[in-house]
């Protein structure tokens, strides 16, 4: 184990040095640093080339000029890291810092999204291989990866951002919108559900009357403007997710299981009222706080509840409970969207085209998380599109792989219940190859996402590495090159080191 | 014992209560309506540009880019500034300037009383002396490899003007200024202070950074200096040195620093907060009273790079005023944009069609006819009319139609010769001869290739055999001056405000003379120009001097680029620029509609 470590270390190493080494060479022949100089007309432009050619000391050859940069940049073993300066004059150490930050922020939420989401999908499809939510998933997800990515952004700018922020200074939605929409969604959940064709057709009505009826109460009680859940909302959902989770962790046949979740949002819903002076106060460590004293609350109900399988009840509780305190933190966040939406920097246009958030905007808590959301959500949801195809992809056939083996045959023949055979037996196993997908798009995270930054204005490593190819200024390059390339080839070594540790049929020697 | 229980449960319930409101936020702003907004006093505006700021000191080769010299701009105030019709506003209530001898060339700057930086201390005519040693580079000795001697001060203009002064005189008081040219100077007025006229480097913050004690102490120092002489290196002086470095790169940041003394303001504005490469806020400097009272309580500054995205933020309200890059397609976005008032204009960079006077060119009439078959009025329809419907061929090679001397000249320089293409006559010029040009061009711009296409055409049809010389993005640049073609297509900037940009592009020998031009009346001309210190005999000049251009059948101007500016409803005051200022240059002048 460890001398493959080792092995895999010193091979990294050499990769590094030999892609450097390209890298810095194709770049700094790659154009012809001086350009903005030549036709200059301005009476100094021979002391300004002058000046630029010391600046990137243009007397060097670059191969010499890339060993000398390699033993700045070796310096970081040493603990002070050389990586040179940009043409700014600012060191290029500082510059990915703050390059790094941006691209992080932007780029974060939407990987752990693509990841839950497209993770659940691909189960779903597998589960339901050839029906009509498959196919439908199977071409939404490839129509979204084809998209180009400049485009998308800039719909999304032009309808979830500037329309949405028209219709939200007159949020009335007309009957005949509400029934367009109401169709289009009863039909599709038509489409997708199980069953006989009778049973889809009312589930189709069902969805259609549902969701008609919610717009046109958005709309009559100007919820768009005014949101807010309130606590039988939460009741509802509560309990409905008291269902849904006590049936994936534990079965209802589990009474005692469903009976901790159940409790779990009963104290949740007796908690509001008194949770919310509290709220009114919230920073950001408070909530941490408060997350862990939910979940633990919940656990302590599954463990009183108590019966044969105690830690199914406990796990019930314990996510029911998560779930819940969310939903009272997202009812919390909708009471401070009117003061949001009124304030003299947003100006009644909440959802914002670019950059990370509002200058100047000095708010509680709440505020300033809803201006992060209204900053990321457009690049996120661009982002998880055009990533959502891989990982639906992957899990679907890792998990079809998984069901058709002999151990799942078994476990169905000894009577297991489907809930454990998909959950207990089959899930575990499919998202071994998942890692491996995981590990090594953490690795491409950081290499930023380069047209997205650009569309909204995202100063994060893609930028630098374009504006310092677009300068033929190797040190820019070579910073993001070097982030990039370590932490792709950590995480191939990680993925690889994990598959190994997840699945024993693996063995690294 | 259950009793017990319970109110032991409340305790501790109490206590985590207790213990969880000690994290909460201090201040208790509770209600969740109380939230921070702007002013509405005199109202706030959010401008955008395109390149992220990173110093405060915009007057270093590296520090000088667009930005930073808006910010600069902003945030300090001089003896002078340029309006958009390219003239020179004299800034009487911050001080006064006069020529007052010719022979040697003197002039006086005079400071008023309360002037003064944002931490109280008073501006002197000591902050003035530290702006002439840097853009005058008087005290470097660095031989022109650099390899030895010593280069002080950082610049990023062009420091021969001032370089040619004795060591300036500081009245006792440190009110008044003195400086005495060895050599006349044509730019003298615009000579002294950095971007747009601006004294923007406090010399007390480098003074006290060098370890001296204040502003006088350094200028002491550079007293005692002598001028230094690159064919006789000296050793270094430490102290001088320390100051320079510190102006060369201390100023550099892209957070606002907790050394409030890096961003002092002596105009209307002062740096209130800086996000790194997202946003920057100006907010009223409250002590300025020696210039106009900007309207606008705060502007905040965002970097946004692409122009479709430049138009989404203002069509979405995040931004009010911006600049982005003129196309067609920008022009038609932002007319759309109903309530959106756009501000078209040139810009001072122009394009043009350059003959060599040496090679199958160097016969007079053939570079003549050679212009005849120009058709500047197509190249213009093509590449400039779906963006300005008025776009006419530029005229002048000196002026630019925004300069008021530009109608006049155009009238006398031979341009008039030129308007239509004429094949005939170029046929006639010619006599049978078919000479092979070579035309160098930028291939990877589109614009150039549109022109170079039109030219090409047009210039067989008159016998002319053409040769494709178009090169790369990065190669073209390189190959100027170099030979290896006839005739050239690029582009030049015309500065706007002074004149000692005229000689280095026409006069004999020059470093951006390319096509090596040379006309010894031109010449004397332009020695003349320079050593003028009239403005009005240096518009004289310069009129000759176009003639004398147009007459040697130099070439031929094609067209001016073209501006865009666009603002929302909630701003007014904003007014096009030719120059590289953009929209800042009458910042105090924007407003917030309520």
């Amino acid at each position: 184990m460890v001398t493959y470590v080792v092995r895999r270390l010193i091979t990294a190493a050499l990769i590094l040095l030999g892609a450097s080494f390209l890298v810095y060479n194709l770049t700094a022949l790659s154009g012809d640093p001086l350009e903005e100089f030549r036709a200059s007309n301005q009476p100094n432009a021979a002391q300004l080339m002058q000046a630029r050619s010391q600046l990137l000391d243009l007397a060097t050859p670059a191969p010499i000029r890339y060993f000398k940069w390699l033993g700045g940049a070796a310096g970081c073993f040493a603990g002070h890291c050389d990586l040179g300066k940009n043409l700014a004059g600012q060191p290029v150490t500082q510059a990915l810092g703050q390059a790094l930050v941006q691209t992080l922020t932007l780029v974060t939420g939407a990987t752990i999204l693509a990841i839950l989401v497209g993770v659940a999908l691909g189960i779903i499809t597998a589960l339901r291989q050839y029906s009509a939510l498959d196919y439908g998933v199977t071409f939404l997800a490839f129509l979204f990866f084809s998209l180009p990515i400049f485009w998308v952004a800039v719909l999304l700018k032009e309808y979830g951002a500037i329309g949405f922020n028209n219709f939200l200074a007159h949020p009335d939605i007309p009957i005949a919108t509400a029934l367009g929409v109401g169709i289009v969604v009863g039909i599709i959940a038509g489409v997708v559900s199980a069953g006989s064709v009778r049973r889809r057709l009312i589930i189709g009505a069902i969805v259609f009357a549902f969701v008609t009826l919610v717009l046109e109460v958005a709309s009559i009680t100007q919820w768009f403007r005014f949101p807010g859940l309130g606590l039988g909302v939460i009741l509802i959902a509560g309990v409905g997710i008291a269902f849904g989770v006590t049936v994936l962790t534990a079965g209802l046949q589990n009474r005692r299981a469903l009976y901790a979740a159940l409790t779990t949002v009963v104290i949740g819903v007796a908690a509001y009222f008194p949770m919310q002076p509290l709220l009114n106060l919230a920073t950001p460590l408070m909530i941490v706080i408060l997350a862990v004293v939910t979940v633990a609350v919940g656990i302590a109900v599954g463990y009183f509840w108590g019966g044969y399988d105690r830690s199914q009840g406990m796990r019930a509780g314990g996510i029911t409970a998560f779930i819940v305190g969310a939903l009272i933190m997202l009812d919390r966040f909708m009471q401070s969207w009117p003061a949001y939406f009124d304030n003299g920097l947003v100006r009644g246009r909440p959802i914002a085209t670019i950059g990370a958030g509002t200058p100047n905007l000095q708010a509680d808590f709440w505020s300033s998380g809803i201006d992060t959301f209204t900053h990321l959500i457009l690049p996120t949801v661009a982002l998880v599109l055009i990533s959502l195809a891989s990982y639906t992809r992957y899990t679907r056939s890792s998990m079809l792989e998984v069901m058709n083996m002999d151990y799942i045959r078994t476990a169905r023949a000894k009577g297991v219940s489907e809930r454990s055979v998909v959950m207990r037996h089959a899930f575990r196993n499919a998202l071994i190859p998942i890692s491996t997908v995981v590990a090594l798009d953490i690795g491409q995270l950081i290499g930023g996402a380069v047209i997205t930054e650009t569309v909204f204005s995202v100063h994060g490593m893609g930028f630098m590495f374009l504006d310092g190819i677009s300068h033929v200024d190797p040190n820019p390059v070579m910073g993001v090159f070097l982030c990039v390339a370590i932490t792709a080839l950590f995480f191939n070594l990680v993925a690889d080191l994990i598959y190994s540790a997840l699945d024993p049929r693996v063995r690294v020697k | 014992m259950r009793f017990g229980r319970i109110s032991k449960a409340v305790g501790i319930a109490a206590a985590a209560v207790l213990a969880l409101s000690a994290c909460a936020t201090q201040g208790g702003s509770t209600s969740p309506s109380s939230s921070g907004s702007a002013a509405k006093q005199g109202g706030s505006a959010t401008v955008v540009e395109v390149n992220a700021f990173n110093t405060f000191n915009s007057n270093t080769a590296d520090g000088n880019t667009d930005i930073n010299s808006k910010i600069s701009y902003a945030t300090h105030w001089g003896f002078y500034y340029v309006d958009n019709s390219l003239k020179i506003v004299h800034n009487e209530k911050f001080g006064h300037y006069e020529k007052t001898s010719d022979n040697p060339l003197t002039v006086k700057y005079t400071l008023n009383d309360g002037v003064k930086w944002s931490d109280g201390t008073p501006v002197t005519a000591y902050d003035i002396a530290l702006n002439w040693a840097a853009s005058s580079s008087y005290f470097d000795d660095a031989s022109p490899d650099g390899k030895k001697g010593t280069a002080y001060f950082s610049t990023a203009g062009d420091p021969t003007g001032l370089n040619n002064t004795n060591f300036p005189d500081v009245s006792s008081d440190g009110k008044t200024f003195t400086l005495t040219y060895t050599k006349p100077f044509a730019d003298w007025e615009t000579a002294i202070g950095g971007n747009n006229g601006t004294i923007d480097v406090p010399a007390h913050v480098v003074a006290k950074k060098a370890g001296l004690a204040d502003a006088k102490a350094l200028f002491d120092l550079m007293k005692g200096m002598k001028k230094g002489d690159p064919s006789n290196q000296q050793p270094a002086n430490e102290t001088l040195k320390k100051a320079a470095d510190f102006y060369n790169t201390g100023f550099d940041t892209k957070t606002l620093p907790s050394d409030t003394s890096l961003f002092l303001s002596n105009g209307p504005y002062v740096v209130k907060d800086m996000v790194a490469d997202q946003s920057m806020t100006l907010v009223r400097n409250k002590d300025f009273n020696w210039g106009p009272t900007a309207n606008l309580d705060q502007i905040t500054i965002r970097y946004i790079g692409s122009a479709p995205a430049q138009i989404q933020a203002l069509k979405n309200g995040e931004a009010d005023i911006i600049a982005p890059q003129a196309s067609s397609d920008t022009i038609q976005q932002l007319k759309a944009i109903p309530g959106v008032t756009v501000n078209q204009g040139h810009q001072l960079s122009y394009d043009h069609l350059d003959l060599n006077f040496y090679g199958p060119l160097a016969d007079k009439d053939v570079r003549t006819a050679f212009m005849l078959t120009v058709p500047r009025q197509d190249i213009v329809d093509k590449i400039i009319k779906q963006m300005d419907p008025n776009a006419k061929p530029l005229d002048s090679q000196i002026f630019v139609p925004d300069q008021a001397p530009y109608a006049d000249s155009v009238k006398n320089n031979g341009s008039a010769d030129y308007q239509q293409v004429n094949i005939d006559k170029a046929k006639q010029l010619l006599a049978g001869k078919t000479p092979t040009i070579r035309i160098m061009y930028n291939k990877d711009n589109p614009n150039r290739v549109d022109a170079y296409t039109l030219i090409a055409a047009n210039a067989a049809k008159a016998g002319f055999k053409i040769v494709d010389g178009g090169l790369g993005k990065s190669d073209w640049g390189k190959a100027l001056g170099k030979g290896g073609y006839d005739a050239s297509i690029f582009g030049w900037i015309n500065p706007g405000v002074g004149v000692s940009g005229v000689p280095q592009i026409f006069k004999t020998g020059n470093g951006s003379n390319f096509n090596k031009f040379s006309d010894p009346a031109a010449d004397a001309l332009m020695s003349q120009l320079v050593q003028t210190t009239d403005q009005s005999k240096q518009v004289d000049l310069e009129k000759q001097i176009d003639q004398k251009i147009w007459g040697a059948s130099y070439g031929v101007p094609l067209f001016q680029a073209v501006g865009v500016e666009a603002f929302s409803d909630r701003v007014t005051g904003v007014k096009y620029m030719p120059n590289s200022s953009g929209v800042w240059w009458n910042y105090w002048e924007w407003a917030a509609k309520s």
